[in-house]
């Protein structure tokens, strides 16, 4: 039930979000804190823009986002990658330091979430940045956009970061149930392309339905947004809620929509919105792709739209990610938000849980810093965590640590790895649903899970020969000191 | 020299767009209508010679009506 609550931000979060309301205004708040740069050589398509887009997501710490101008071949055109490629670059869209620790992002985050009032402007179309340009007819995906190939094996050319959104096609004129997400889409012919989902997710759903009953389905892909929007678009929400609201919510600030000549609602200052339809039970040869578990997907028949129009910003920027074997923009784009639910959910029943990092590979390994109530406790909330909606079938690795350790702090992790698990701790739990593309299932879609118990024993335990734990500094007062000693080392007094 | 696809090997591929620079072609896309593999004729060896690309990702001889379908059609296209 909304309450209409906003959650109040600091000053530097509201100067943030009042000031960025687009990719463009991002990038350059980005380049005022060394955190965007212009790549100044000659690029190739291929392999130049993936190597450069692997060294710049590397430093997960401040990598920067990097712009393309000199794509040999496509003058004149633009690519943007890495935009949410490091920790330092989602501090500053929050409206915090950029050296923020990794955790204090993860309670911003946390701290965000019970905001619940939509704060969406309208803008009208004619008005609209995304509509200063218009194409209807000699379409080509090749011409428009400067694409390339994410990796070597890929099936062909990606889009690999744009957020689709679509109508629900038996209640077109719902709201809510427009859908926002990210989908790998490939393009195809000069004006088609294929957009993967699954049965399971809001567009897959939507795909069937549109089958079933013989209904058209529009999609809006949406190329270069503003940064809360692929950031929040892929964070699971109800299917009759709106990721727009969503997003808008989280950034505690407007943002503004438009319409698309197709009817759906888009972002008014998107850098390039490609309006398609699905072929309705036409597929194409899909893949493969390099996948977030760092190995690719088989190639599959897959849903096949054909592009109706494209709008596009004047010297539109195509924003896209590097994807593949970790650490990659992936993992840092949808880390927090995949950690949050999962905390939120069992916060609920275990007021005990300290953070939950569930940053690796879409939450394939998750790490739990959880207060034993009793002895065993956290093998309980392990269980929990397992039966929330991303637990059911992402969780595959759970380590549970102490509520005294940051399991965003993979030093501490391993000390209570090394210090407090018994083998006896750890629990495997065959046959479980998984994730298809997870490479180490049993077979795709089933495999086992693993619970490491790295929490401190407690009676009715064996308590160990020296059960005495030292009592480490930590804290605000800690991390003050840090800083003091950072600044001392950059020659300050 | 003819072009084929350097995936299934079909000779069933269309140009898709050509890069220009100085007003000469410095390379073209291309796209196979049977494997829907696209590439450009620029990249590195290992993505666009038969003879380089991994034997797992080659795709002659393939059926590819009996590939698996993520969202199985309701019924046949009209
Ligand atoms: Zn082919």
């Amino acid at each position: 039930m909304a309450t209409e609550k906003v959650v109040s931000l600091s000053a530097e979060a509201k100067a943030v979000a009042a000031r960025v309301g687009s990719l463009r205004d991002f990038l350059a708040y980005l380049g005022e804190h060394d955190q965007c740069v212009s790549w100044p050589d000659p690029v190739m398509p291929e392999p130049d823009i993936r190597n450069i887009s692997v060294a710049a997501g590397n430093n997960v710490s401040t990598g920067p986002a990097v712009i393309f101008d000199k794509i040999r071949g496509y003058p004149g055109k633009r690519i943007a990658v890495n935009v949410h490629g490091s920790f330092g670059n989602l501090a500053l869209l929050l409206g915090l330091p950029k050296t923020t620790p990794v955790r204090e992002l993860f309670f911003e985050i946390i701290r965000r979430w019970g905001s619940d009032k939509p704060l969406l402007e309208r803008v009208a179309p004619e008005k609209a940045l995304v509509n200063e340009n218009r194409i209807d007819k000699n379409i080509n995906l090749y011409d428009l956009l400067p694409l390339y190939r994410i990796n070597a094996n890929d099936g062909g050319f990606y889009i690999g970061k744009a957020c689709v959104v679509s109508r629900d096609p038996l209640d077109p004129d719902n709201f809510g149930k427009q859908n926002v997400g990210i989908y790998r889409i490939q393009v195809m012919g000069p004006d088609t392309f294929t957009l993967l989902s699954i049965p399971a997710h809001d567009m897959g759903r939507q795909m069937l339905m549109a089958e079933q009953h013989g209904k058209p389905l529009k999609v809006s892909v949406m190329i270069g947004n503003h940064p809360a929007m692929p950031m929040f678009a892929a964070t699971p929400v109800g299917y009759d809620e709106s990721e727009f609201a969503y997003a808008s919510q989280m950034m505690g600030a407007p943002l503004r929509l438009t319409t698309a000549v197709n009817g759906t609602d888009i972002l008014a200052d998107t850098e390039m919105v490609i309006e398609g339809e699905l072929q309705l039970n036409q597929r194409e040869v899909e893949g493969p792709f390099g996948e977030f578990p760092g190995s690719y997907s088989g190639v599959r028949k897959v849903p096949l739209f054909r592009v109706t129009g494209v709008s596009h910003r004047n010297n539109p920027i195509f924003e896209n990610i590097y994807i593949g074997k970790g650490w990659t923009e992936h993992d840092t784009l949808i880390g927090l938000n995949t950690s949050a639910p999962i905390y939120a959910q069992l916060k609920k029943d275990f007021p005990e849980v300290a953070a939950v990092n569930a940053l690796y590979q879409h939450g394939l390994t998750g790490i739990i810093s959880v207060k034993n109530r009793f002895s065993g406790f956290a093998k309980s909330v392990a269980m929990r965590a397992l039966g929330t909606p991303h637990g059911t079938m992402y969780l595959k690795n759970l380590i549970l640590v102490d509520d005294n350790v940051d399991p965003f702090d993979l030093n501490q992790v391993m000390w209570a790895l090394s210090t407090r698990t018994r083998a006896n701790d750890i629990i495997v739990i065959p046959n479980m649903p998984m994730v298809p593309i997870d490479p180490a299932a049993e077979v795709p879609g089933k495999g086992h899970r693993l619970i490491i118990d790295a929490t401190s024993f407690m009676a009715p335990d064996n308590l160990g020969a020296d059960p005495h734990l030292v009592d480490r500094p930590m804290g605000p007062e800690i991390d003050a000191l840090m800083q003091r000693l950072n600044e001392l080392q950059k020659g300050g007094v | 020299m003819k072009t084929i696809c350097p995936r299934c090997e079909s000779p069933g591929v269309t140009q898709m767009h050509a890069g220009m620079e100085d007003g000469e072609v410095l390379w073209r896309v291309w796209h196979c209508k049977d494997c829907a593999y696209t590439w450009r004729d620029s990249e590195p060896a290992e993505s666009i010679d038969p003879k380089l690309r991994p034997a797992w990702a080659q795709m002659k001889g393939v059926d590819f009506d009996s590939l698996r379908q993520v969202i199985p059609p309701a019924r046949k296209p009209t």
